[in-house]
């Protein structure tokens, strides 16, 4: 009996000993099956799920924790001299999750895969530039742009950008064969999707042995299963909630600084809009910390009307505190000393949008700015009201500076949802992707936004900082926007 | 009784008929289509014109709903819009899963229900009665996700018994939903046995009050003999449609608490449809609750009629 228990021991420590070395443990998420049936595993299609596509499959340049490009597949970069070439070497040794070698065959295949116009990815508007990918050799690739562009690193960050085996386009949809640090077991994009740990991932065997990524379309219900322990992460916290979990020692909340922001667009090419002046105003009206205050609890930077998020290095430090008597006179000159009546269409698709909306209607009025909330159906909001109504609200994820400041401003944009065309603006733009010096380039993207500050048709009060509930068994996940967590590091207790 | 039993057969596919005729026309009115509601802010251009195409959605209206008809006339009920699925595969599991739940709630509900209803009669107005009926206005009048939220509050987040939220894949063998079909089985048979109850209650009373129970009580047959033999036959009758009602009402109007428990049922998979536009998903599903609708208050009455030899003889003689 006593041999016995010592042998039970002695096993126990062993398997102690390997264990720490083995992932181990389960960590479970939940997505919203936004796309429904369409959902898919092709990190380019609309229906793609990136919560498990991020775990599946790497891009060739990542986020590290400040935003900055990093290696993922590719080693290091260059330049030519005026950025319209850009050379990469590629991770030497790294095989895909069915066994087959990873090499510039494959980056050859994966980017002409989204430049493809047939293809319709709606990826293609971050690396729209590039004209030619070309292998040099296995483990080197050439990008030929059809403009300088200094920092095309950055694009290649963008989340979407995978890495799939050559000629997998029509079955990486329910394959899912990546290079990342998990593999895919069981594809179930309603209910429970299982990734096993990938022990030959290049960065080493990642901490949790197994992942669950499980489709529940409804947020209360979400909330429930995290508060019930059934999965660890749920990023989708308001302010309200979030006392439950402060309260609870088997939750903690993470806040993540994010480029998110909603806001109002007036449209710059109808009246009394298409005068400077009156959008000057009805920005100039905006009590950007009290709207930060009220509609999501203090949780968010001010933004000055700049799209370019707080974490973002492109981004221009500007003030821009409110400035009734100043609105009213830039009313008055624009020759509206009566002030003016505004439409604003609200819907409910983002729950904050009504709050805010509200908040701004009563400090519009102090500058004789007549606001009238409209409600609209959120069912066909993005097709019937938005860029077809006068003012609408609106809300973007976040992008990298030069992308959102060229999709959603520049004059030939097709998501202009301002319908602002300011000559001087688009060659600011220009003038900075061919700049290869950072502070002159930086010094470009902010002239950009300061021009903005002054002229644009939309009012963005603010960035939203994301809370982000984690049961306490949850360690090392990295306290950053989604696209740049290194899901190998996570561990679980049991 | 085999010509009215046509005649409602008639009347039935006549309703089912035009429910769907409704069901399309109310997707149809909402605004944008299946492209936009996925494509959302891409919703422009060639992307949507393609996807138009691709979908069939340009021809007009009468003439999609014409061929979808046709369809499910032969069985044929059509591919989802969005998933290019045929759509008895994708509702086959989702059916299954709502009849789970619904015959899990039954068999607890419907005989807790006719229980307690006999014993609130036979005690009417004690503790007992109290104590019931006021329990049942409560289970009645608080809406099912107010007590969904609560009873999760409860058990599992506070107690951590059972799992709040099912996970479980709807093609998943029926032993896996246990025990997180627990909780949304609960708060159904707790709303369904209070109605249910209810009306078992009164009729019990009423029969107790008859002629012919007074009767009984004078002739000097024992108190439990008249229950049994003379008052619950007679009282259960109404019972009957009320139970067939509430079946129903099981399969078509659970859709609130499949949401809120994510259960991955018939309720839950016509939410989504909708929000997706997809018009044959929302048109199977639409014609499958209305069958069933039809269905069950047809065996209901048809129960009713063998169970009660004047209902019966008086039909016949009429048709």
């Amino acid at each position: 009996m006593k041999r016995r228990l010592i042998s039970a021991c002695v096993a126990a420590l062993a398997m102690a000993g390997t264990a720490m070395a083995e992932p181990k443990g389960t960590f479970r998420q939940a997505h919203e099956t936004g796309s429904g049936a369409q959902s898919s595993l092709d990190p380019i299609a609309k229906g793609r799920v990136f919560q498990i596509t991020e775990k599946l499959m790497s891009r060739l340049v990542r986020p590290d924790m400040d935003g900055k490009p990093s290696p993922d597949l590719a080693v290091s970069w260059e330049a030519n001299e005026d950025a319209t070439e850009w050379t990469l070497m590629l991770r030497e040794g790294v095989t895909f999750h069915d066994g087959s070698d990873f090499d510039a065959a494959d980056v050859v295949y994966s980017l002409n895969r989204v430049l493809d116009p047939q293809g319709d990815s709606p990826a293609r508007s971050a690396v729209k530039m590039i004209t030619k990918v070309e292998a040099v050799d296995p483990m080197t690739v050439r990008l030929t742009l059809d403009t300088p562009f200094a920092d095309m690193p950055l694009q290649l960050m963008d989340y979407r950008l995978r890495m799939i085996p050559e000629g997998s386009g029509d079955t990486i949809a329910s394959t899912g064969i990546g290079t990342g640090p998990f593999k895919l077991e069981k594809f179930d994009a309603q209910g429970t999707t299982v990734l096993v740990a990938n022990m030959d991932y290049f960065e080493g065997p990642p901490g949790v042995a197994r992942m669950e990524i499980i489709g529940i379309p409804d947020g209360q219900a979400r909330l429930q299963a995290l508060l019930g322990g059934q999965i660890d992460m749920e990023s989708g916290i308001t302010p309200q909630q979030r006392v439950m979990f402060d309260a609870s020692d088997r939750f903690y909340i993470q806040e993540v600084p994010t480029g998110n922001w909603r806001g109002f667009v007036f449209r710059t090419d109808v009246e009394p809009f298409s005068d400077p002046r009156v959008r000057k105003a009805v920005r100039l009206t905006a009590d950007r910390e009290a709207l930060l205050a009220l509609v999501e609890g203090g949780n968010g930077t001010i933004a000055c009307d700049t799209p370019v998020g707080p974490t973002d290095q492109y981004r221009a430090e500007m003030s821009c505190p409110q400035d009734i008597e100043g609105a009213r006179a830039l009313l008055a000159e624009a020759g509206f000393a009566d002030g003016i009546d505004v439409d604003i269409h609200v819907a409910t698709l983002e729950p904050t949008w009504p709050a805010m909306a509200e908040a701004y209607q009563a400090q519009a009025a102090e500058a004789g700015i007549r606001v009238n909330i409209v409600q609209v159906p959120s069912d066909g909001f993005w097709s019937e009201v938005w860029m077809k109504k006068d003012v609408v609200v609106t809300r973007w994820n976040e992008r990298p500076a030069d992308q959102a400041l060229h999709e959603i401003y520049l004059s030939t944009a097709k998501w202009n949802e301002s319908y602002y065309k300011d000559e001087a603006f688009d060659a600011m733009l220009a003038d900075a992707r061919r700049e290869l010096d950072f502070d002159k380039r930086k010094a470009l993207y902010v002239k950009a936004q300061e021009h903005l500050q002054e002229t644009a048709g939309t009012l963005i009060p603010y960035h939203v900082t994301k809370l982000i509930g984690v049961t306490s068994r949850v360690q090392n996940l990295d306290p950053v926007e989604n696209m740049s967590i290194r899901w190998y590091k996570i561990t679980v207790a049991e | 009784m085999l010509r009215m039993l046509v005649r409602r057969l008639a009347l039935g596919a006549i309703t089912v008929f035009l429910v769907s005729l409704i069901i399309f026309a109310g997707v149809e009115i909402l605004p944008g289509d299946a492209c936009t509601a996925f494509l959302e802010r891409e919703a422009q251009g060639q992307l949507l014109e393609n996807c138009r195409q691709e979908l069939g959605l340009k021809r007009p209206a009468s003439e999609r709903y014409l061929e979808w008809a046709a369809g499910a006339l032969t069985g044929d009920l059509g591919v989802s819009a969005n998933g290019q699925k045929p759509i008895s595969e994708l509702v086959g599991y989702r059916l299954r899963n709502t009849l789970l739940l619904a015959s899990c709630s039954m068999l607890v509900g419907v005989p807790l229900a006719l229980l307690l209803g006999v014993v609130a009669a036979l005690w009417r107005d004690r503790l007992a009665d109290l104590a019931i009926s006021t329990i049942a206005i409560g289970a009645m009048t608080i809406p099912e996700f107010v007590s969904a939220t609560i009873l999760i509050l409860i058990f599992s987040v506070w107690l951590g018994w059972i799992p709040g939220i099912v996970l479980t894949s709807a093609d998943a063998p029926v032993a896996e939903f246990f025990p997180e079909i627990l909780l949304p089985m609960m708060v159904l048979t707790f709303v369904m046995t209070a109605h249910i109850l209810r009306t078992v209650r009164s009729s019990v009373i009423e029969a107790m009050a008859s002629d012919y129970a007074q009767m009984a009580t004078l002739k000097g047959v024992p108190y439990w003999r008249i229950v049994f033999r003379h008052v619950l036959p007679n009282a259960l009758l109404p019972a009957i449609n009320v139970v067939a009602l509430t079946i129903a009402w099981l399969l078509g109007g659970v859709v609130v608490i499949e949401t809120v428990f994510n259960y991955p049922g018939l309720g839950r998979m016509m939410i989504d449809s909708i929000s997706d536009r997809d018009l044959p998903v929302t048109q199977a599903i639409a014609l499958i609750i209305a069958s069933v609708y039809v269905g069950v208050n047809l065996a209901a009455d048809l129960l009713t009629m063998i169970a009660n030899p004047r209902l019966r003889t008086m039909h016949m003689r009429k048709g």
